[in-house]
């Protein structure tokens, strides 16, 4: 009988990027659902997220704490960049706003930069312990985190904006503004708040997947191409679908580096996404027909 | 009244003199303009930075000592923000508008190539620093880094007297890998070393394990990858993760004190090719090497509240070598310098002992290279 560890660890490799591109990928679902853009600062939102954990860590904060404030630092930093930069353009169209998107994406990565410096940070894994140990194959246990923290973020979102009446009237307000704003809902207000969600999850997204890579001021591109992959995937509104399609990629990408060629993963990866948009253009999880308000 | 007209027809008179004869002492004392371009930002920064902070520290040194033939040196910095375009560019500006005597710098291949080829054209001296192989028509171009063979076949004899003769190769997907894949074969069967297999991985994925699996089954006593900074160090942690207890060769590029940061809590056994500044309390104190590094170190101490490393020595090497050409020329002609530089012979630098000659333009040996690996979170020499 052959040895066959190395199967079950390109699994687990698939699994530990995936988690990777899943989380990115809820972050960029969440500010499209609220926002119907494409937000293509996530990325950066990852990174300052990880960086202040990173930094409040070396300052002794417990983690909890720190973990907790890096994400509010993040929500009143998207607070800020809709007021400031967003409200002002709202009205321009959607392709100012995702050139704007863009704009606020390298003028962040500069900021990280002149703020943190070039080098790369390490932030330490939320539990101590050795890897786990199956079959002769090993998981960091910090994946079992990530995807710990992915399920209680999907459940916290699907109860505010299902459950609460912000959380629907936010719905409301990306569906039809007019409507919203007839029916005595505040748009400005949704459109700050969503910005909010959108950055700290992106930050809460960066600070759990940071143990497992090395942080520094442009270490949100990679996540940022790899979690738009999996979102269109997954169909662009679709946050179950994300999360599926960002750990299929991850395994999908292990396997074809395992079993193929590691120069041929990225050639597999973007076949699908063709594919995927060929065959069901809004993706594989997408809801169909009007969405229901 | 004529009286006053004199006196004063005398005082612009004398302070015209003064005045032109001050023009003339500063003409004498016009410092050697050097050219110097590098990577502050862009993907290169990290390695830009020690390189600028090694130059400046050196040309302050020469100056402080009288400078070359009487004359200072001076720097003059174009950010090339890591691409071969704006290297370009700013090579062109250095040479037909600042009218720099020599040009030095910038890392990688591509963009210190790019570096090289408009110094060629224009046939202005420059002295590169990174794995850029030199042709033969680049006849004004030197490389003082050490060359890739170096730092490939310097821990092959490590190995080599460690009776580990069996390795495996993990190479970025890439020119680098393909480069560091191509050395490592020629040079294997001179160590007797046989490379059982080779993977490719990509530097930004966040997991190598699938790599590291499948090379683990063919039970490699080593495994090499010439690669530098976040991915190296991702390899370690992957090893490490896997229980692979074997040595990782990792590129010459991360002997820095950022990769050291990164690798410092990793049990997995990191080597480093890099040069003897970074283990001077080791030398021999009849090693010429050991005085430049001592003061080079102590002049960076005092500036930077830390000693110098292999990339701000190799840089400070570069300028050492260009004022000495100076020194032995005394004129700003190119082709004399360029000579002068060719020629030199036994000059002790920070990475070693440099001996040049028309048909080497690098000047050092496998020899001036050591090994480094991690011990208690600091650097420490192998062997």
């Amino acid at each position: 009988m052959g040895d066959f560890s190395h199967l079950v660890q390109f699994l687990f490799s698939g699994l530990t990027s995936g988690s990777v591109y899943a989380l990115m990928a809820v972050s960029l679902v969440i500010v499209y659902k609220v926002s119907l853009l494409i937000c293509f600062a996530q990325g950066e939102f990852f990174v300052v997220g990880a960086l202040t954990m990173v930094t409040l860590v070396s300052k002794g904060l417990p983690m909890p704490v720190a973990f907790a404030l890096s994400v509010l630092v993040a929500m009143v930093l998207g607070a800020l960049v809709e007021r400031v930069l967003i409200r002002p353009i709202q009205h321009t169209g959607v392709g100012n706003l995702i050139v704007m998107t863009i704009a606020i994406s390298l003028a962040l990565r500069g900021s990280a930069l002149l703020i943190w410096g070039k080098e790369s940070h390490i932030l330490a894994p939320f539990s101590a312990g050795k890897p786990i140990a199956v079959l002769g194959a090993t998981l960091q246990p910090q994946v079992l985190w990530i995807m710990g923290i992915t399920i209680l973020v999907l459940l916290v979102i699907w109860l505010f904006f299902e459950k609460t009446t912000l959380g629907v009237a936010m719905r409301a307000c990306a569906e039809n503004q007019l409507g919203a704003s007839l029916m005595g809902i505040s748009t400005q207000k949704a459109a700050i708040l969503s910005w909010a969600w959108g950055a700290g999850i992106g930050a809460l997204a960066g600070m759990t997947v940071a143990p497992l890579l090395f942080m520094q001021y442009g270490s949100g591109v990679m996540p940022m191409v790899k979690g738009f992959v999996a979102m269109s995937i997954g169909g662009l509104a679709s946050i179950a679908g994300a999360v599926i399609a960002g750990f299929l990629l991850g395994i999908v990408e292990a396997y074809t580096i395992g079993l193929i060629s590691s120069q041929f993963s990225d050639t597999i990866v973007f076949a699908i996404l063709i594919i995927v948009l060929f065959i069901r253009p809004s993706g594989l999880f997408a809801t169909t027909g009007r969405r229901e308000v | 009244m004529k009286k006053i007209f004199l006196v004063i027809a005398l005082v612009v008179a004398l302070s015209l003199l003064i005045g032109t004869s001050s023009t003339l002492l500063a003409q004498a004392k016009q410092p050697y303009k050097i050219g110097f371009i590098v990577p502050l930002t862009g993907y290169l920064s990290w390695l830009g930075e020690y390189m600028k902070r090694g130059a400046e520290v050196q040309v302050e040194m020469i100056n402080k000592a009288g400078g070359v033939n009487g004359r200072p040196l001076e720097l003059v910095t174009y950010d090339d923000q890591s691409s071969p375009e704006t290297a370009t560019r700013h090579a062109q500006r250095l040479i037909s508008g600042d009218k720099v005597v020599a040009i030095m710098g910038t890392g990688t291949a591509v963009v210190s190539g790019a570096v090289s080829s408009v110094a060629n054209k224009s046939k202005v001296p420059a002295v590169i620093q990174s794995g850029y192989a030199l042709s033969e028509k680049e006849t004004f171009t030197f490389n003082n880094a050490h060359p890739t063979d170096f730092a490939i076949s310097r821990p092959m004899m490590y190995f080599q007297k460690r009776g580990i003769n069996q390795i495996a190769l993990l190479m970025p997907i890439g020119p680098l890998g393909e480069l560091g894949s191509g050395i490592a074969r020629k040079h294997a069967p001179s160590f007797k070393i046989t490379i059982l297999g080779e993977e490719k991985f990509d530097v930004k994925a966040p997991d190598v394990t699938t790599q590291l699996a499948k090379l683990r089954t063919l039970n490699p006593q080593a495994i090499m990858a010439f690669t530098t900074g976040e991915p190296a160090a991702l390899l370690a942690r992957n090893m490490a993760q896997m229980g692979m207890n074997i040595p990782l060769v990792v590129s010459h590029g991360n002997a820095t004190p950022g990769f050291l940061k990164l690798v410092a809590q990793t049990p997995t056994m990191v080597i480093v090719p890099s040069g003897k500044i970074m283990a001077v309390e080791t030398l021999a104190d009849k090693d010429p090497v050991k005085k430049v590094v001592v003061e080079f170190n102590k002049a960076y101490q005092a500036k930077y509240g830390e000693p110098g490393n292999y990339y701000s020595g190799q840089q400070a090497d570069a300028v050492s070598l260009i004022a000495e050409g100076l020194k032995v020329t005394k004129s700003d002609d190119p082709v004399k310098l360029r000579d002068a530089i060719e020629n030199t012979k036994g000059f002790a630098g920070n990475n070693g002992v440099y001996n040049m000659s028309p048909t080497d333009h690098q000047g050092t040996r496998m020899e001036d290279m050591i090994l480094l690996t991690v011990k208690d979170g600091k650097w420490a020499v192998l062997e």
